[in-house]
């Protein structure tokens, strides 16, 4: 027994085997740096980088915003018939009717088929006050400023709707426009009065 | 132990990077999920179920009913349709084109494809998007089920086995409080050869009232002559939860468009 081995051994009783270190085997070191590269690729291509909004079949926050279903003029108009029901429609009806005493109808309207929609968009970003003249009657409710709270896009798409529907047939109102006019507005802009409307170019 | 440290540390590590897999990540990515709107639209998304139905989920939990029915909807891919909603000012040659070209079950490449080569000829098109997957074409629902759907539901059940069919939309499948009940009360009254338990310890068979709330059974199914069926307070909440469950609506993260109803 030499005294080499007694030291490896911790001093135990002669011949027991001890721990020596060897090499990791190549071809581990390879295959484990191969399976991360690949668990790398597939999280780059599927996980869309923790985007809770990304889910499977939908690869990226790219892809999915690129899948969205927008036919144009389609989706803008459904959007805006949403748009509408929820927050037009109570008073001026899911119909376009209007309701007697309260707000007054918005088909057929001569403030609504203009040829431009710029005195169109001054009502829900200003409101309305005093008594306005709509297909030959006098409507006096107030109206607040509906259109000031929603966005440039729901905005246009809600005009859209109301110029495109219930045999109306102006056209198409973009959020581009609406963002210029709002912001010529400046903010908490006083209700308009039909003088003033009439005034605007249409 | 010369190596108790470096054994503390892989263990800890493990364990660490296990738990942020499992549970950090998990509660950074969706922990701030909050009311959405349905795509397209203004409409919140979910809605909170009615008192009677929110009580049903603990009904439904306390039977144990997510055993054997899931509440996950599975998607596998998509599918684009091109639909021609306008032919303009040569529609001959427009319709002629429509009539050549392959317009559903398209790629989303091959429908942008399709909708331009129609633009071209001055037709208008819309481009509708649908999920496709087994569950989907079993009629279970139209999209893949987000983490959206369960906002409002503590706890969850999506369930994981399926003995019974997928419950996502079967507030959707069968609106009909009383199929419900008596589907509870006699699962075969309704499917033949279903083999979910019947739940009649929910109901109470009582000499007849005439109560307007007496199961109207099919032959068979009947309570003894001159009693009737009625179910106790949980089977209403269990039928109203079922009721509740519809989570269909198109979301961003969960797109899909079908042609809108004339």
């Amino acid at each position: 027994m030499s005294e080499d081995n007694q030291k490896n051994c911790g001093g135990n009783s002669p011949g027991e085997p001890a721990a020596t270190r060897s090499n990791a085997p190549m071809w581990i070191i390879v295959a484990t740096l191969t399976l991360l590269f690949l668990g790398g690729v597939y999280f780059d291509r599927h996980s869309g980088w923790f985007n809770p909004r990304v889910y499977a079949p939908y690869q990226s926050a790219d892809q999915l915003e690129a899948y969205q279903p927008k036919s144009g003029a389609a989706a803008a108009f459904a959007k805006g018939k949403g748009v509408y029901e929820s927050v037009c429609g109570i008073c001026h009806g899911a119909d376009g009717l209007g309701k007697p005493g309260m707000a007054p109808p918005l088909a057929g309207s001569e403030w609504v088929i203009t040829k431009g929609y710029n005195r169109l968009s001054h009502v829900p970003l200003e409101g309305l006050n005093g008594a306005i003249s709509v297909e030959g009657k006098d409507w006096t409710m107030a109206m607040a400023a509906m259109g000031a709270a929603l966005p440039d896009d729901d905005l246009a798409a809600v005009l859209t709707y109301i110029r495109g529907s219930w045999g109306n047939k102006a056209g198409e109102v973009t959020g581009d426009e609406i963002k210029k006019i709002r912001a010529d507005l400046g903010k908490n802009p006083a209700p308009a009065t039909s003088d003033q409307l009439k005034a605007m170019p249409e | 132990m010369k190596t108790g440290i470096g054994v503390f540390i892989a263990a800890f590590a493990a364990l660490g990077a296990s738990w942020a897999g499992f549970v950090l990540a998990p509660a950074l990515q969706l922990g701030g999920t909050k009311v959405t709107t349905v795509l397209n639209s203004t409409d919140a998304y979910p809605v909170q179920r009615p008192g009677e139905a929110a009580l049903g989920l603990q009904v439904y939990r306390a039977n144990g009913c997510a055993a054997c029915h899931t509440q996950q909807v599975q998607q596998d891919g998509t599918s684009f349709e091109v639909v021609l909603t306008g032919a303009g000012k040569d529609p001959v040659s427009v319709s002629n084109l429509a009539a050549g070209l392959k317009l559903t079950g398209l790629t989303k490449e091959a429908a942008d494809a399709a909708a331009k080569s129609l633009a071209d000829a001055g037709g208008k098109t819309e481009t509708h998007l649908s999920g496709t997957g087994a569950d989907i074409s079993r009629g279970w629902g139209s999209r893949h089920s987000v983490a959206v759907d369960f906002l409002y539901d503590a706890p969850v059940q999506p369930g994981s086995l399926r003995a019974g069919p997928d419950l996502t939309n079967i507030g959707a499948r069968a609106a009909d409080a009383n199929w419900q009940l008596v589907h509870l009360y006699a699962p075969r009254a309704i499917v033949k050869d279903s083999t979910m338990p019947s739940f009649a310890y929910l109901f109470e068979v009582r000499p007849a009232t005439g109560s307007a709330e007496a199961l109207k059974l099919p032959a068979g199914f009947a309570a003894p002559a001159g009693s009737e069926v009625v179910p106790t307070p949980a089977a209403k909440q269990l039928a109203a939860y079922l009721l509740s469950l519809h989570a269909d609506a198109p979301l961003y993260e969960a797109p899909y468009s079908q042609l809108a109803k004339p």
